[in-house]
C-alpha cells in the first residue's frame, strides 16, 4: 500500500530508549524534574496564555468569571426600558426551530375585538430540559429572545425551571449591560421594529406584566394632575386616563359598552337623523373607537348577510356578553331592513319593524342589567305598533344606560 | 502441580476507567487475558432516530454531544455532509476558521486524552492536570467565539455562526507561543519515563494487517504504521493549502499511540500558525449569506468525511426531499477503533486492560450514540 502525501511527510515518531541514561530511574528523576518546577511556580498567578506556570483557578464564588460577549447559558425575553413594551411579538420562529422544543407561547388578543395583536400573552421555557444552544436568539427577528449570562440557576425547586413570562423580561438595557457591541449591531433594528408593532398593540397588552401597574399608576397620576389643574384640561390633554379604566373593566361592563356602541352605531345606519345619535365615540380612547368601528363593520357585514342565514333565533344567551352582542346585531339587521329591504324572509317575527324593535329593547335591557345578572330571559315583546324611530329611540336609550352603568362603575372605582 | 481454570470477570460498566458506561467481559487464566469482550450500549440515546426527526438545523447542536471532547470537529463533518448534499459554497475565510477550530480541538483533545493516558497508568492527575490546563485556554477561546466551551454550536451550512471577536487573534497566537514549552514539557515528563515505558512499550500491539481489517483510524491506525489521515488522503476544506506531516508509529503499541499523538500536537500548531499567517487574505466573510439554513435538501444521500482528532469521523445522509433526513448516520472514530480491543488485548496482563483501552482513546458518547 503506497500513500502519497502532499506538502508534508511521513515522519516515524521516534520510539526513546531506556538505554539513554547510565543509571536506570535517571528518567523518573528527570520527569520529577518537571513535577518540581510546577510546584515552584505554583506560588504564583499565571499571567497570560503564553505562560504554562502558575495557578490558574479563580476564587470563583468571590471572584466572577470573565463571560465573553457571546456566552450564552440561557434565553431571556427583552423589553423596553421607557415604555415597557415588550419586543417579542410571538411570530413562534424561536419555538418551531428549538431542538428540544421547550419553547410555549400563546398570542396575545385584544380583549374588545378577539383579534390577535402582536404580541405574546404567555411564554413559558422549560429550562430544565433547554440546551443551550442558541438558535432562538439566532433566528429572532426582532431580537426579542437573547441568551443571558446567568449561569447560577441550582434550585431544589424542580418546577420553577418551568419559567413563564414574568421571570424571564429583563430589560433592554441589561442586556446591553453584559453584550454591549452585539446590542449595537441589532439596537437599530430591533427599536425600529417595535414602534411599528407598538402601533398595533391597544392599550397594555405587550407590556412586560410587572411594569403594567406602574404604568397604570403613572397614567392615573397624569389623569389626575390634568383634572387638579385649574384651567377645565381640554380633552386632548387626558387621553391617558380612559384606558388606565378601560382595562379594569369586568367582562359586564365591557358587554354593556359593546352593546351600547353596536346599538348607536345600527340606529346610525338605519337611514334616521345623525343629530340624535348619542356621541358614543366621542369620549372613547382609542383602543374602544377602534372597537367600535370594528363592531359597526361587523353589524353592518351581518346586516348585509341577513338575507341568508337566519339571522335571530330567539334563544336567550347564558351570558350576558353575548346577549347584548346578539342583541346588537339583531337591532343592527333590523333596523337596516327596515329602511332597505322589506320583509326579511330569515325572520321568524311578523313585521321587521316589530323585529327592530324588539331587538332594541333587547339590547337595552341587556345593558341594563349587564352589571348585574346574566341577562336574562327577554320578554316576549308584544305587538306594537312601531316604526323606525321608535329602533332609534330604544337604541339611543340603550346607548345611554350603558354609558350610565359604565360612569358609575368608574366612580364606584376611583371610591 | 496446580489445577487452574478460566475464569470470567467483568469490568465495567461501573468502573472509574472505562471512561464512561463501557463494560469488558474479561476471560482471564490467572492474570493473563485469553478474551476480552467489548459491550456496548450503556449510553445509547436514540441519537440517530432523534435526529431523523428533526430539521438538518437542529441536528447540530446534537452533534455536540457525540464526542463532547471535539464538538468542534463533529460540527465540521456534519456542516460538510450537509452542504454536500444541498450543494452550498463555503467561503474562504469560513473554511479557515473552521480549520482553525477544528485543529484547536485536535490540541485540546490530545491533550486530555494523554492526560487520561497517564491517569489510567496510574499517574493519577499530574499530566491530566497539566493537560487540562492547556485544554482551559482552548476552551475559553471557544467561549469566546461560539458562546460556550463544550457545546459549542458554532458551525452553520455554509459557514459558521459569527466571525472572531477582536481579542481571539491575539490570544491564539500567545497560546501557540506556549505550545512547544507545553509539548516539551510533557515529552520530558513522560516519553523516557520508566514507569510509562514499562506499562506502555510493547504494550497492547495492533499489528497493520489487523488495523486495516478492523478499519480503525486516527491515531491507531498511524500508530500501528499506516500513514492515513483523511486530511492527505482526501484532502477537504482547505486543508490541501498547508504543510504538515503525518507522523506514524512503528510497532503499533500504546507507546506509539501515545508518540503519535505528541506529534500531532506539534503538527497542528504548525497548522494554526499557516491558518493565521493566512487568514486576512482570505475571501468571503464568515458565512455565504445566500445560505439558507433551513435547508430542504434534493432527494439523494452524501457521506461526508473528517479527520477528527479520534479518527475518520463521517456523517451519512440519506435525504428524501423534505425538511428532515431520511436516515442519518454517524461513522463514529471512537466505536470502530474500539472494536478490536479483544485482539489487542489477548495475552496481556489485566492491569494492562485498562491502559491499552486509555490508548485507544475512547468517548462513550461517540460510540453508543
Amino acid at each position: 500500500m503506497t500513500i502519497t502525501i502532499q506538502r508534508g511527510e511521513v515522519v516515524e515518531v521516534a520510539r526513546g530508549s531506556q538505554r539513554r541514561y547510565a543509571v536506570p530511574g535517571m528518567g523518573l528523576l528527570d520527569s520529577l524534574g518537571v513535577v518540581w518546577k510546577h510546584w515552584r511556580e505554583s506560588f504564583r498567578q499565571n499571567r497570560d496564555f503564553s505562560d504554562i506556570h502558575g495557578t490558574f483557578t479563580e476564587q470563583y464564588p468571590d471572584e466572577r468569571p470573565n463571560l465573553p460577549e457571546a456566552y450564552r447559558n440561557m434565553p431571556i425575553l427583552l423589553y423596553d426600558d421607557e415604555t415597557g413594551h415588550e419586543l417579542c411579538t410571538s411570530c413562534f420562529q424561536c419555538q418551531r426551530i428549538c431542538p428540544p422544543q421547550v419553547i410555549h407561547m400563546t398570542q396575545a388578543k385584544d380583549p374588545t375585538t378577539g383579534k390577535a395583536v402582536p404580541s405574546v400573552a404567555e411564554f413559558i421555557i422549560e429550562y430544565d430540559a433547554c440546551m443551550s444552544c442558541g438558535f432562538c436568539a439566532e433566528v429572532c427577528p426582532f431580537d426579542a429572545i437573547k441568551m443571558d449570562h446567568h449561569f447560577e440557576l441550582s434550585t431544589a425547586d424542580h418546577a420553577s425551571l418551568t419559567v413563564y413570562k414574568q421571570e424571564l423580561n429583563r430589560p433592554v438595557s441589561y442586556y446591553q449591560s453584559i453584550a454591549p457591541t452585539l446590542w449595537e449591531e441589532a439596537k437599530a433594528g430591533a427599536y425600529k421594529k417595535l414602534q411599528g408593532n407598538i402601533k398595533r398593540r391597544p392599550d397594555v397588552i405587550g407590556i412586560a406584566p410587572h411594569l403594567v401597574d406602574r404604568i397604570a399608576a403613572r397614567r392615573a397620576e397624569l389623569a389626575a394632575a390634568a383634572a387638579a389643574a385649574p384651567p377645565p384640561p381640554p380633552p386632548a390633554t387626558t387621553p391617558a386616563a380612559p384606558p388606565a379604566e378601560a382595562r379594569k373593566l369586568t367582562p359586564e361592563e365591557k358587554a354593556a359598552k359593546l352593546a351600547a356602541i353596536k346599538a348607536a352605531n345600527a340606529s346610525k345606519q338605519s337611514g334616521a337623523t345623525p343629530a340624535e345619535t348619542p356621541p358614543a365615540t366621542a369620549e372613547l380612547s382609542p383602543a374602544e373607537a377602534k372597537a367600535a368601528k370594528l363592531a359597526a363593520i361587523r353589524a353592518a357585514n351581518t346586516a348585509k348577510q341577513a338575507g341568508t342565514a337566519p339571522a335571530a333565533e330567539a334563544t336567550p344567551a347564558p351570558v350576558d356578553e353575548k346577549a347584548a352582542k346578539l342583541a346588537a346585531i339583531r337591532a343592527a339587521n333590523a333596523a337596516k331592513q327596515a329602511g332597505t329591504v322589506p320583509a326579511a324572509e330569515a325572520t321568524p317575527a311578523p313585521v321587521d319593524e316589530k323585529a327592530a324593535k324588539l331587538a332594541a329593547i333587547r339590547a337595552a335591557n341587556a345593558a341594563k342589567q349587564a352589571g348585574t345578572a346574566p341577562a336574562a330571559e327577554v320578554p316576549p315583546a308584544e305587538p306594537a305598533p312601531v316604526d323606525e324611530k321608535a329602533a332609534k329611540l330604544a337604541a339611543i336609550r340603550a346607548a345611554n344606560a350603558a354609558k350610565k352603568a359604565a360612569a358609575e362603575d368608574n366612580e364606584t372605582e376611583r371610591n | 502441580m496446580l489445577k487452574t481454570e478460566e475464569l470470567q470477570i467483568n469490568i465495567g460498566p461501573q468502573h472509574p476507567s472505562t471512561h464512561g458506561v463501557f463494560r469488558m467481559i474479561v476471560t482471564v487464566d490467572g492474570e493473563t487475558i485469553t478474551d476480552l469482550k467489548p459491550v456496548f450500549g450503556y449510553l445509547h440515546r436514540n441519537h440517530e432516530q432523534i435526529a431523523e426527526q428533526n430539521t438538518y438545523l437542529q441536528n447540530m447542536p446534537y452533534t455536540d454531544r457525540l464526542d463532547y471532547f471535539n464538538s468542534m470537529a463533529n460540527n465540521q463533518a456534519y456542516a460538510m455532509a450537509v452542504e454536500q448534499l444541498v450543494g452550498i459554497e463555503v467561503p474562504e475565510r469560513a473554511e479557515y476558521l473552521r480549520v482553525m477550530m477544528v485543529e484547536l480541538t485536535r490540541i485540546l483533545n490530545h491533550a486530555g486524552a494523554l492526560g487520561f493516558l497517564i491517569n489510567d497508568m496510574g499517574m493519577w492527575q499530574t499530566q491530566l492536570a497539566f493537560g487540562m490546563r492547556e485544554r482551559e485556554k482552548i476552551l475559553d477561546l471557544f467561549e469566546s467565539a461560539s458562546g460556550a466551551r463544550l457545546m459549542c454550536n458554532y458551525f452553520r451550512f455554509g459557514g459558521v455562526v459569527r466571525d472572531l471577536p477582536p481579542d481571539f487573534i491575539p490570544r491564539l497566537k500567545e497560546l501557540l507561543q506556549a505550545m512547544p514549552a507545553f509539548v516539551d514539557e510533557l515529552e520530558r515528563l513522560l516519553r523516557e519515563n520508566e514507569i510509562l515505558m514499562q506499562r506502555a512499550e510493547g504494550i497492547g500491539i495492533l499489528p497493520r494487517d489487523l488495523a486495516l481489517a478492523y478499519s480503525v483510524s486516527g491515531p491507531v491506525l498511524r500508530g500501528s504504521g499506516i500513514p492515513y489521515d483523511v486530511r492527505k488522503a482526501e484532502p477537504y476544506s482547505v486543508y490541501d493549502r498547508f504543510d504538515f506531516d503525518v507522523p506514524v508509529g512503528t510497532v503499533g503499541d500504546v507507546y506509539d499511540r501515545f508518540l503519535v499523538r505528541i506529534e500531532e500536537m506539534r503538527q497542528s500548531r504548525r497548522i494554526l500558525q499557516q491558518v493565521i499567517e493566512q487568514l486576512p487574505d482570505a475571501q468571503g466573510g464568515h458565512i455565504n449569506p445566500k445560505a439558507r439554513q433551513n435547508v430542504r435538501p434534493p432527494v439523494g444521500d452524501v457521506y461526508a468525511r473528517i479527520e477528527s482528532p479520534k479518527g475518520e469521523l463521517g456523517f451519512y445522509l440519506v435525504s428524501d426531499g423534505s425538511g428532515k433526513p431520511y436516515r442519518y448516520k454517524v461513522r463514529a472514530p471512537s466505536f470502530i477503533n474500539l472494536t478490536p480491543l479483544g485482539d489487542m488485548c489477548r495475552g496481556y496482563k489485566v492491569a494492562d486492560v485498562v491502559v491499552i483501552l486509555g490508548s485507544i482513546d475512547i468517548v462513550m458518547g461517540e460510540v453508543d450514540r
